[in-house]
């Protein structure tokens, strides 16, 4: 056995965070930590860290108790990735990834050849070679902590202790990471014990999961067994269903959705908006969020915008997918606008086949209809219709309509204009 | 196409030789100041001449330089300039030195050789001890410098008994001791200054800072501590690098964070005792110097530390000739003359540099 945590009991000052927690990992394992935030997996990674002592309890590596064994050496066997990144200092990420080395090369030594190749392999590995030179002050929190994996890498450990890798990072650099961890672990034998947030990352990648809830260990087991609907009521308090969507065998939460609050139709303030190939998304959730009762149209079905709009639950005017806007589609349409208090023109890329949505708020404004257009992307950029769209997209600016940069300002407009209403 | 083993060797052989011109370039440097402060004064010797002055006292040289040397040259040279110049160069490294190892352990810019309380406690030593002597009319032979440093010491061991929570001493907790110790030590100065009645020039002298009348016995004085603290702090150079990333961090590479951190502080104060012990109050240097040397060379110790060193050297013997020349025959207090030059030099250099303080 690696790591053997006995009944283990801590804090900070005088109040038990962790009380009387055990696990075994053995060599190779890939364990995660689970639990609710507060619940106790960072303090049981910094106890196995080193960092904190515990009350009662102990840490066996390899069978001898942490505390008597040299830091030196410890560092030599295990390394850790902390949650805060802290690179505030113009070191480059060569000097950082190098500092792994500090264990293995004597004082006053310089490296030898062997720990020059071990930082090139940490930062191959990571992906960072290309950041050799840049100070770590200046890279993004991605970067960083890449660059402080490699430095955990360079100290070529047994065991890599990780709290929350991936919190920091885009989602395809958490899969990247973890795929990282995963090959890690399988080419170098790495064994890999990391405090995860997400159950379903956790699953996917982990051998087995420690579940910690309010300072206890609540579950140990491999995925298939701790991510339960039962086991996830118990430790969050939440409902949720779990599904194996794919052959692989890894169980995964999917929330139960609660539909978002719609008000009420009487006395709402309407507005329409008119978008398409994912130009509205950002204004349709925005406006819902701010109480207007949204509608929008025309768009085609399975377009991004629909999908959006079908999610919220916001009335939709809808094409079939991939076909121009039909005569039938746009007498709804009109008849939506004709009920909303504020017509919005996203910046929308216009082809032949919705360009009479163009044609459409062109009629609405030339009947003084309050339209906003939303002019963030230059028209010839996005006029597929050689020039057709272009010219009644000019048509449609002086035509008296109001013209606004961004969503932000579409909503803010509207809002300075819900006090003195319009009138129709 | 290289072995990457080769490419791994030229790597660490490039390095090398820049390090290396780096440091030659500054040792030279540092000659200049240092022959530079021995010739020039209210008497100006020639630099030809100092040189063939200190050759000639070195066995083997001294059959064919010594012709034509005046005697008087030599004994200024020798009994008042030579002394003078080489503890200046010592207090200039010290200073800078434990400037840089407190801006290391504290990871905090404003962090100086004073910043824990270490001056106002060899103030109050020497303010203390010079009282004493003159109400006591019992001038004791190097009183002034004993009572400062060992002040200086007990200060920073106070400090870091206060700031110890079990067993754990976090730069936070010694900061902000430092500060409140410092301020208690600066009104008991200030306390003393007030009933000094005719001492009073001499307590305002004193902390001003100065090296004159400097002579060889004040090197031996400065030289066993300083050397003490200034090894201890260049054994740890890398592991100060890895406390820049923070104390954890550091533990998980290897560092027992606490008993290096408590021995740089005990390391840098004795450093930082020593100085003020022997030349007063010299501020500036310490803060400055190393966030020079920071700018130019990175943050690295295992070159920053040397480098500071030497750069606080030569800044202070320049600083030392000016304080000499500006109102001559008398002589300005350097602490004066530091921040004079300093203060303007350093906020041109953070203009330029549109970097962080580090």
């Amino acid at each position: 056995m690696l790591l053997n945590i006995l009944g283990v009991t801590c804090g900070y000052g005088a109040s038990l965070v962790l009380k009387d927690a055990s696990v075994q990992i053995n060599s190779g394992d890939f364990v995660g930590i689970v639990g609710p935030n507060g619940s106790g997996k960072s303090t049981l990674l910094r106890t196995i860290s080193r960092i904190l002592q515990p009350f009662y309890g102990k840490v066996l590596l390899k069978g001898e108790d942490i505390y008597h064994i040299p830091v030196a050496e410890i560092a030599k066997k295990m390394a850790v990735l902390t949650q805060e990144p802290g690179l505030d200092f113009p070191f480059t990420a060569k000097d950082v990834v190098t500092m792994g080395r500090l264990p293995h090369i004597k004082r006053f030594a310089r490296e030898s050849a062997r720990d020059v190749e071990a930082i090139a392999r940490a930062m191959d590995l990571t992906d960072t070679a290309g950041l050799a030179d840049r100070q770590v002050n200046e890279l993004s929190g991605g970067e960083k902590q890449r660059v402080l994996l490699a430095r955990a890498l360079a100290q070529e450990p047994e065991i890599l202790l990780l709290d929350e890798p991936t919190s920091y990072l885009d989602l395809n650099y958490q899969i990247e990471i973890m795929e990282l961890l995963a090959r890690l672990r399988r080419e170098y034998g790495l064994t890999i014990v990391t405090v995860l947030h997400d159950l379903n990352l956790a699953s996917r990648y982990c051998d087995y999961l420690v579940v910690v809830k309010q300072g206890s260990i609540h579950t140990v087991g491999t995925p298939r067994q701790v991510i339960t609907v039962d086991t996830i009521k118990e430790v969050y308090g939440c409902e949720v269903r779990v599904e194996y969507p794919d052959s692989t065998g890894h169980p995964y939460i999917v929330f139960n959705d609660e539909p978002i609050g719609i008000a009420e139709e009487d006395g709402e303030r309407r507005v329409h908006v008119v978008g398409g190939g994912g130009s509205g998304v950002v204004l349709l959730r925005n406006l819902l969020s701010r109480g207007w009762k949204v509608s929008t149209g025309v768009v085609n079905v399975g377009d991004s915008d629909w999908q959006e709009a079908c999610r919220l639950g916001i009335s939709i005017i809808e094409a079939p997918p991939f076909c121009s806007v039909g005569v039938n589609e746009i007498r709804q349409n009109k008849e939506m606008i004709q009920r909303a208090d504020f017509i919005i023109l996203a910046g929308i890329p216009f082809g032949t086949g919705n360009i009479k949505n163009l044609e459409c708020v062109l009629e609405e404004a030339e009947k003084g209809s309050p339209v906003i257009v939303i002019d963030n992307i230059d028209i010839c950029k996005r006029d597929y219709t050689g020039g057709k769209a272009a010219e009644l997209y000019k048509c449609l600016l002086r035509s008296g309509v109001h013209t606004v940069n961004s969503e932000w300002q579409a909503i803010q407009l509207m809002k300075g204009d819900r006090e003195n209403v319009v009138q129709r | 196409m290289k072995a990457p083993g080769q490419e791994a060797d030229d790597m660490i052989r490039n390095n090398f030789i820049k390090r290396s011109a780096l440091f030659t370039l500054l040792l030279v440097f540092l000659l200049a100041s240092l022959i530079a402060g021995v010739s020039i004064g209210a008497v100006s010797i020639p630099p030809s001449e100092v040189i063939r002055i200190l050759f000639s006292h070195i066995p083997g040289f001294d059959s064919y330089l010594t012709a034509g040397l005046s005697p008087e040259h030599e004994t200024i040279i020798l009994t008042m300039r030579s002394p003078r110049v080489v503890l200046v160069a010592l207090v200039g490294a010290g200073l800078a030195l434990a400037g840089a190892t407190f801006q290391g352990i504290f990871r905090n810019p404003m962090a100086d050789p004073y910043v824990i309380g270490v001056s106002s406690g060899a103030a109050l030593g020497a303010v203390i001890s010079i009282l004493v002597q003159s109400i006591g009319h019992i001038p004791f032979y190097f009183a002034t410098p004993a009572f400062a440093f060992v002040f200086a010491v007990v200060t920073i061991l106070v400090v870091y008994s206060l700031a110890r929570v079990g067993g754990k001493a976090p730069v936070m907790t010694l900061l902000l001791a430092g500060i409140a110790v410092s301020s208690l030590l600066s009104a008991l100065v200030s306390l003393c200054m007030f009933f000094s009645g005719n001492q009073l020039h001499q307590v305002v002298f004193w902390l001003m800072g100065g090296f004159s009348g400097r002579g060889w016995d004040y090197i031996y004085i400065f030289i066993p501590y300083g050397m003490v603290g200034a090894t201890v702090i260049f054994i740890y150079a890398r592991e100060l690098n890895a406390m820049l990333l923070g104390e954890e961090p550091a533990q998980h590479l290897g560092v027992e964070v606490e008993r290096v951190k408590r021995r740089l502080l005990i390391a840098a104060a004795l450093l930082t005792g020593a100085c003020v012990s022997v030349s007063g109050l010299i501020g500036f240097v310490g803060l400055v110097i190393p966030h020079i040397v920071r700018m130019l060379f990175g943050p690295d110790h295992r070159t920053l530390l040397p480098a500071a060193a030497l750069i606080g050297a030569v800044f202070l013997l320049v600083a030392d000739i000016l304080a000499r020349v500006v109102i001559a025959p008398s002589e300005l207090p350097v602490g004066i003359v530091t921040a004079l030059i300093g203060g303007p030099f350093f906020i041109y250099l953070l203009r330029r540099q549109k970097n962080s303080m580090f």
